[in-house]
């Protein structure tokens, strides 16, 4: 019954769950304009760069755009109570860590991956995390570390066995754990009042940013032998 | 439907932008070995020092045909050569299995196992 109310809720406009879908639509439109204007100006002079990089990078921007509007709800909502903002940092902090990890490990490395999934998973869990104080704030760090590693890692290990297979399966099981988290969010919410009423432009700055750092990142990053 | 317009705009980005960028991708650049011509080719064997290749020694400007003998274990088995942004792979189940490589140029070729723990140097002379 409440997933129901929560379907409903994504259309509605009254909370903050009715912005979620244009927040994934306005980070997915400014990741790949950005991506499209690299690619015509610089990206496409490098060579084999489709065949190397695009699906990975592809990627990489949908697992920014399904992971960014949980920051934009939680925002909304500022304080969660302890058990759900452990969830909330958890939750983000692994996806975050994990997908881009996996998608850059895949291009530069474990070393590589592991240090750019970790950067990214512990500064939104940690930034999501603390909507309940310090026990987000060290679930969002923990499962940043360690979704970070993992990501790396398990791209790695698959170099040889259909590693883009396993990234598309990757990045819908996240994408399921994340509407999950949203549906958390709305649950646990649901008698509170929004706190803060926000434009998009934090998502979208948000997005240009990482898309930006990615790219850079894969294109052009440090990565080990086993990449050249 | 409220966001229905969004969602398709949504769909039509991932699908559009998806079916250009995954479209040339492929699976992989991953190349099992090859044939590279009728030329003189030198069999290099491989030996494992530790948890890592020991050095193996080729000439310049001959096709390698690369084999693992009994010593290298585990994943060392899979060796994985990235050469001018394409990839040499095989898991040498055997020694008997082998891997063609194309003639190099003077030089060290770093290569690793598949996953990227064991390492060693091709020096070509």
């Amino acid at each position: 019954m409440t997933l129901k109310e929560f379907t409903k809720e994504l259309n509605g406009n009254n909370r903050v769950e009715g912005e979620l879908i244009k927040a994934i639509f306005y980070s997915l439109f400014f990741s790949f304009g950005l991506f499209i204007l690299l690619y015509y100006f610089k990206l496409q002079y490098i060579e084999n760069f489709i065949s190397k990089y695009s699906f990975y990078l592809f990627f990489a921007i949908l697992s920014y755009a399904i992971v960014l509007p949980s920051i934009r709800q939680v925002r909304a909502y500022k304080n969660l109570t302890c058990m759900s903002g452990m969830m909330v940092g958890m939750t983000t902090g692994m996806i975050a860590g994990f997908l881009p990890g996996f998608f850059i490990g895949s291009t530069n490395g474990m070393l590589w991956g592991s240090v750019f999934g970790m950067g990214i998973g512990i500064f939104i869990g940690v930034w999501n995390g603390k909507c309940c104080g310090i026990m987000g704030i060290m679930e969002g760090l923990m499962a940043g570390f360690m979704g970070g590693i993992m990501g790396a890692m398990t791209a790695v290990m698959m170099i040889n066995d259909n590693l883009k297979v396993a990234g598309l399966i990757v990045f819908l099981i996240s994408s399921v754990i994340i509407f999950l988290l949203n549906f958390m969010i709305y649950k646990e919410t649901k008698e509170s009042e929004r706190q803060v009423k926000e434009d998009y432009s934090l998502i979208i700055f948000i997005s240009l940013i990482l898309t930006a750092i990615t790219i850079f990142f894969m294109v052009y990053g440090p990565r080990s032998i086993l990449f050249g | 439907m409220k966001n229905g317009f969004t969602i398709f705009m949504i769909v039509l980005l991932v699908f559009g932008l998806g079916s250009f960028l995954i479209r040339d991708s492929g699976v992989s650049n991953k190349v099992d070995g090859g044939n590279f011509g009728s030329g003189e080719i030198q069999k290099v064997v491989l030996n494992q020092d530790r948890y890592n290749y020991k050095d193996a020694f080729v000439e310049a400007g001959k096709p390698i045909s690369l084999s693992a003998d009994s010593s290298v274990t585990g994943c060392l088995r899979s060796v994985v050569f990235n050469l001018d942004g394409k990839r040499y792979v095989k898991y040498l189940k055997t020694p008997k299995d082998t891997l063609e490589l194309p003639a190099l140029s003077k030089g060290i070729y770093n290569f690793a196992c598949s996953m990227g723990m064991g390492y060693g140097k091709l020096i070509v002379k």
